[in-house]
């Protein structure tokens, strides 16, 4: 990997770099969206590509359990079994094997569950899952990591979090000896829970290891807990982690989540919500979701969003169209996923050309007065980007602040 | 300047019998006439949309040009949202067809619909939307049809959804209101600037009765009495004033079905998601008796008259029609819900030389027990997961084609078969050109990429990933448009009629007309959807609803 810092914003954390993978160059700070399966729902890769992305994620537990290793490895890997010829990253498989399946059983040995197919015990080692995402072959690997719930508290927090650094040892070094260490970059997963002095204590371990990872994620986050307590533990590891490796933020995928976290200094960002909610006739804009099964859509010709160029506003699909196909046909499910993965891409991009042009504080406060508006900021995305010199609310003495999480949401068929 | 004729044969073999022709749409406002060569393919669509496919889908997909479109799923709407759009080319439009390519034909059933409906009335018919049925009468259907503006238009008739056999009262009811109800679709209107609807298509109806379909033809031919007249000028006939015939398969095949003791429940299939026309088949018997009944409709009928065939049930089936009757325009829907179910087709016509698609790279499909092979791959079979070849051993891909020269196979110029790499990508801002401008790594717009190969698809349709029906469905649509384009190849030689016997005969022997293969994939089709679709929806149904707590807008 050539990781090179272009840009720093002068005000907050946020930065712009360009990472050069073995399947070409991404600018960062990014979104990616999720191809669980080996295909974001609904498109082909072409299609994907179209809109401008290039780097995207695939589960290793999913692919594990089909295609198979097996099937990938006789269609030469991941890329070209989806046929996605740009960057790919894949996670560790542990996250999933956590939250689907109800078996699992965290040894030091590995994580142990019953398999999906015959019940019969199976285990997920550092060093298997690493010899996994070798056989999909994506472009950035991330460590086997010991995951805790972030609502866990007590003693199992700190085990998890030493016993994630002993893993990523072993992952490192599986990862070196199978000499596919200069073509995949494994990434570490920084652990720790919602204590700080755990996060610190799991930073020092990993930041010694630097010059065996490619970069660092930010994981044990985005499961329930508390937005104000969820942006400090970023602030934490984003200012601590070191200025030459990419900063990931691992499922986090709201456009208010995304520019608090990239302020913060994080550079890439994954979630399923953006195409998730598009198969629910919910579209982003910058004005805030819309759910377009809402009558009031119902005969409304504007696009999505004036000015999008998504291929969906772009080509005249109106709101109303999709309100007569939203969950209907899935052409209305492909369509509000493309202008959702532009929604996404845009509120990066838009972020990247900020930070370049010195604008990146303006920027935020433009974001949030179109997307809150009347409605209220979130409470702590205020709180956040005071911590780093931006004050949203400065000059606006009539904004209303939200507690809370804050999320804006059209979801009630009554409207 | 008048207008091109909507068709011109240019093969003919009388009243009835192989033809080859064209279709050529002008719309007299400036713009160039459309022309398609016939026998052509007609592109089904739900909701206004072609199953599956984005908008850039159905751009980069050439077989899509005729484009029928079902009116009724938006009478969930008062008014429906088509008619408050406006402009010249409303449906185009609204829709996102491309007015310089894409021929609509506006009706009000959807001609794939089989369910039971309750009996239509003497001035209104009953369609379906999501929100139940709805009663459609003669002068608001012809308002819709107004604000609309389609390029052709069926006019409203009267077909019994109710199960057969149906009474002789029933059949003669049936034919009078179908002549009533087109006489009032012709006639002008009162307010003189409302545009009288162009191109008009009529069912001929008369159901598996010969003598009935030819009382209903001889009705549209006999002189317009004096007392039906107004508004009717110039037209001498109700004939004068329709541009073309429209034959729905459907409903006759349920009737033969039900004659031969084999009945088609039309209210309820097995299961929610099958189809009434799911399990019709044909056979080179009931070949025989459609075309006996759509003979029957045409014998008194001018031969120049475009012949629209909705809803056949195999490629053995518009081969014989093609033969019997002589059919221009065919629907594709056989070949769209052969993607809804996981068959990637894999036949041509005429039938390759044995050579040509015995390769070891991409196997063909199965060969049955008599000898014939399958018109395709249900690849839900879990033989597939290790094959890493294109959807069709019959054609080539459009990467490997340009690689080699070796192979003389027809390459499938499908989005699955021949994906092309995107003519541009977005850029979201100014430093993204260091991503898609990279001298190390040089990604060329448009390019050729490899196929999507079964072992993908195989995966993705078991996943439950929804670009499995694009990609088979891309793909299906280009076969069966081949294939059409493959008898209009056989009827351009010197003795058109022998060749295409000859080749018929050559079709029959080699691909299977049972279809065993689309119960095999309507199997493991509807396991998936029950295992995987139903839970995970609920799942997702669960997530959504805590993802979207918070405060509404
Ligand atoms: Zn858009
Ligand atoms: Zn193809």
């Amino acid at each position: 990997m050539q990781f090179e810092v272009l840009a720093k914003c002068h005000t907050t954390r946020a930065r712009v770099s360009r990472m050069r993978l073995a399947h070409g160059v991404t600018m960062l700070p990014t979104f990616m969206p999720v191809a669980t399966q080996a295909a974001i729902k609904g498109l082909t890769p072409q299609q994907v590509e179209a809109l401008g992305i290039n780097l995207i994620l695939n589960n290793t537990y999913h692919l594990n359990l089909r295609p198979g290793i097996q099937v990938l490895k006789e269609a030469g890997g991941a890329h070209k079994f989806q046929g996605w010829n740009h960057n790919l990253l894949t996670d560790s498989g542990g996250f999933q094997l956590v939250s689907l399946s109800k078996f699992t059983k965290i040894t030091e040995e590995g994580a142990l569950f019953a398999s999906p197919f015959d019940g019969s015990p199976t285990m997920l080692t550092p060093e298997e899952s690493i010899s996994i995402q070798h056989a999909i072959g994506a472009d950035i690997i991330m460590q086997l990591d010991d995951v805790v719930s972030s609502l866990t508290v007590g003693p199992r927090v700190e085990e998890a979090m030493w016993r994630t650094v002993r893993w990523l040892d072993r992952c490192i070094e599986f990862h070196q000896k199978s000499g596919e260490d200069d073509v995949q970059n494994l990434f570490a997963i920084v652990q720790g829970g919602l204590e700080a002095d755990l996060r610190d204590k799991c930073l020092d371990e990993m930041i010694a290891r630097k010059d065996r990872v490619a970069g660092y994620a930010i994981g044990g986050l985005s499961g329930g807990e508390e937005k104000d307590v969820f942006w400090r533990v970023i602030k934490q590891c984003a200012d601590k982690l070191p200025e030459d490796r990419p900063r990931y933020s691992m499922g986090i995928g709201f456009a208010e989540d995304l520019l608090v976290c990239v302020a913060l200094g994080v550079d890439m960002a994954d979630c399923v919500f953006p195409t998730r909610t598009a198969r629910f006739g919910v579209a982003l804009t910058f004005k805030g979701p819309l759910n377009l099964r809402l009558s009031k859509h119902s005969a409304d010709m504007r696009p999505i969003e004036e000015g999008c160029p998504c291929p969906t506003c772009s080509s005249g699909i109106t709101r109303a169209l999709l309100n007569h196909t939203a969950t209907l046909e899935t052409a209305a499910a492909h369509a509000i996923t493309q202008h959702n993965l532009v929604f996404q891409a845009r509120v990066m991009g838009g972020a990247r050309d900020a930070i370049m042009n010195g604008t990146f504080p303006q920027y935020l406060k433009d974001f949030f007065a179109n997307y809150f508006g009347d409605a209220g900021y979130p409470e702590w995305c205020v709180n956040a980007l005071r911590s780093v010199g931006v004050d949203l609310l400065e000059g606006k003495p009539d904004t209303r602040v939200v507690s809370g999480d804050g999320a804006k949401w059209e979801y009630s068929d009554a409207a | 300047m008048t207008a091109a004729p909507l068709f011109t044969l240019c093969v003919t073999s009388g009243k009835f019998g192989p033809r080859v022709g064209s279709l050529n749409l002008d719309r007299e406002d400036g713009t160039p006439v459309i022309r398609t060569p016939t026998p052509a393919l007609l592109t089904a669509t739900s909701r206004g949309v072609v199953p599956h496919f984005s908008r850039d889908s159905v751009q980069i997909t050439g077989a899509i040009q005729h484009i029928q479109l079902p009116f009724e799923s938006f009478l969930d709407r008062n008014p429906p949202v088509l008619t408050l759009v406006g402009g010249a080319r409303p449906l185009h439009q609204f829709l996102g067809y491309e007015t310089d390519k894409h021929v609509l034909t506006l009706t009000l059933r959807d001609p794939s619909d089989g369910r039971k409906m309750p009996p239509n009335g003497n001035d209104f018919m009953s369609a379906h939307c999501t929100r139940g049925v709805r009663k459609v009468n003669l002068p608001t259907w012809k308002t819709y049809v107004q604000k609309c503006k389609p390029d052709l238009v069926v006019a409203l008739s009267d077909t019994p959804f109710t199960p057969p056999p149906h009474s002789q009262k029933r059949m003669t009811k049936s034919i009078e209101r179908s002549i009533s109800w087109l006489a009032d679709f012709l006639r002008v209107l009162d307010d003189p600037s409302a545009s009288c609807p162009r191109n008009v298509l009529v069912h001929l109806a008369g159901g598996a009765e010969p003598h009935a379909r030819g009382e209903f033809a001889d009705r549209l031919t006999e002189p317009i009495e004096q007392k039906d007249a107004v508004g009717l000028s110039p037209f001498n006939t109700l004939d004068d004033g329709v541009a073309g015939y429209v034959f729905d398969l459907l409903p006759l095949h349920t009737t033969l079905a039900a004659e031969a003791c084999r009945p088609i429940e039309p209210s309820s299939p097995v299961d929610e998601l099958l189809k009434v026309s799911d399990s019709q088949r044909s056979s080179p018997d009931s070949s025989i008796r459609l075309a006996e009944l759509l003979q029957a409709s045409l014998d008194p009928l001018p031969v120049h008259k475009p012949r629209f065939v909705n809803s056949p049930v195999s490629p053995h089936e518009i081969l014989r029609l093609v033969r019997e009757v002589g059919i221009d325009l065919v629907d594709g829907f056989w070949a769209q819900r052969a993607a809804d179910i996981g068959v990637a087709l894999d036949f041509r016509f005429p039938v390759p030389a044995e050579s040509s698609i015995t390769s070891a790279d991409c196997p063909a499909p199965r060969t049955r027990k008599d000898g014939k092979m399958d018109l395709g791959h249900n690849l839900f079979d879990s033989m597939y997961r290790h094959d890493h070849s294109r959807l069709a051993s019959s054609f080539s891909d459009g990467h490997s084609a340009g690689q080699s020269h070796s192979n003389d196979l027809p390459v499938c110029p499908c989005g699955a078969c021949s994906p092309r790499s995107p003519a541009s990508r977005l850029l979201h801002s100014s430093v993204d050109i260091q991503s898609w401008q990279d001298s190390q790594r040089p990604l060329p717009p448009s390019a050729l990429q490899p196929p999507f190969v079964r072992s993908y698809v195989h995966h993705l349709l078991h996943t439950h990933e929804m670009c499995s029906h694009t990609l088979l469905a891309m793909h299906n649509l280009t076969v069966l448009s081949a294939f059409l384009e493959g008898i209009r190849k056989v009827l351009g030689r010197e003795f058109p009629k022998d060749e295409l016997e000859k080749e018929i005969v050559r079709f029959e022997q080699k691909y299977d007309e049972d279809m065993v293969l689309w119960d095999e994939a309507a199997t493991m089709w509807l396991d998936v959807e029950h295992a995987r679709g139903k839970g995970r929806l609920a799942r997702e149904r669960g997530k959504q609803t805590a993802s979207t707590m918070g405060t509404a807008a």
